[in-house]
């Protein structure tokens, strides 16, 4: 069966699992942004994106650093190799299965 | 960076030269699917239950890489014989594993089947909840390699 050869962690499953999550990645993938300029991008409140944010750090997809007052957020894409690892094992799993279903089928006839 | 490959949804698709009805009960009976399902000398199937109706449960255990023990159990979903077959999917190797949902659609023409496979739910928190994450997971990812 399917066994990943790096486990990814529910932390990234459950951060990417969400459409404003996914959506403050996406802005991160233009560059870095403080907090306040992500917030800005949408109607949800700002302690909202902060949580959001938290959810990210704690999976290790967004770093953030102090910059005078402001906070930036910059994307770290690593923890997501381990995701698309995970889901080739499963590409190979059904590929081979059906290659089995094939032969099974068509060679006892 | 193949972005045509893994998306939050795994679509594969074979043609057998077998009647769709033919496949369908490879694919539902147990002793039968124990026969093809998995892969040479990687993983086998030792063991399948099928109680094959819609909110009916299945069940395979079997041996895996390194002659590790797993366990995949879920349940029927939808069931248009010998057309359609969709069916829950829980893995036990993964602690953290979501229940995601697996789709076999099989279309007979002139006695070739073409047999669809689709896995999705994947890497959502629920195997109904549809969206289209994964070309943006890619496009970070992408991003990260190419920084």
């Amino acid at each position: 069966m399917p066994q990943a050869r790096r486990k990814p962690s529910a932390a990234v499953f459950r951060a990417i699992a969400d459409p404003t999550r996914r959506k403050i990645l996406s802005l991160l993938r233009g560059g870095r942004r403080s907090v306040g300029d992500i917030a800005r991008n949408f109607r949800t409140s700002r302690p909202a994106i902060s949580r959001h944010l938290r959810l990210l750090r704690s999976a290790g997809l967004v770093v953030t650093r102090r910059q005078g007052t402001a906070r930036i957020c910059e994307l770290n894409a690593q923890p997501l190799r381990a995701v698309d690892d995970w889901l080739r094992d499963y590409e190979a799993f059904w590929s081979e299965s059906l290659r089995g279903l094939k032969r099974y089928i068509e060679e006892e006839r | 960076m193949n972005t045509a490959g893994p998306s939050d949804t795994i679509v594969k698709e074979i043609t057998i030269r077998a009647p769709a009805e033919r496949i369908f009960e490879a694919l539902t009976d147990p002793q039968q699917r124990l026969k093809w399902w998995g892969a040479e000398g990687q993983y086998r199937g030792t063991h399948m239950e099928s109680d094959l109706r819609p909110g009916g449960k299945w069940l395979t255990r079997g041996i895996g890489r390194g002659g590790k023990a797993f366990n995949v159990s879920g349940e029927y979903r939808e069931i248009e014989r010998p057309r359609l077959l969709v069916f829950t999917w829980l893995p036990d190797w993964d602690a953290d594993a979501q229940e995601s949902l697996v789709r076999f659609d099989l279309e007979e023409r002139n006695g070739v089947t073409t047999v669809r496979l689709t896995h999705c739910g994947l890497t959502t928190e629920s195997a109904r909840a549809h969206h289209q994450g994964w070309p943006q997971v890619l496009g970070w990812l992408q991003a990260y390699v190419e920084s």
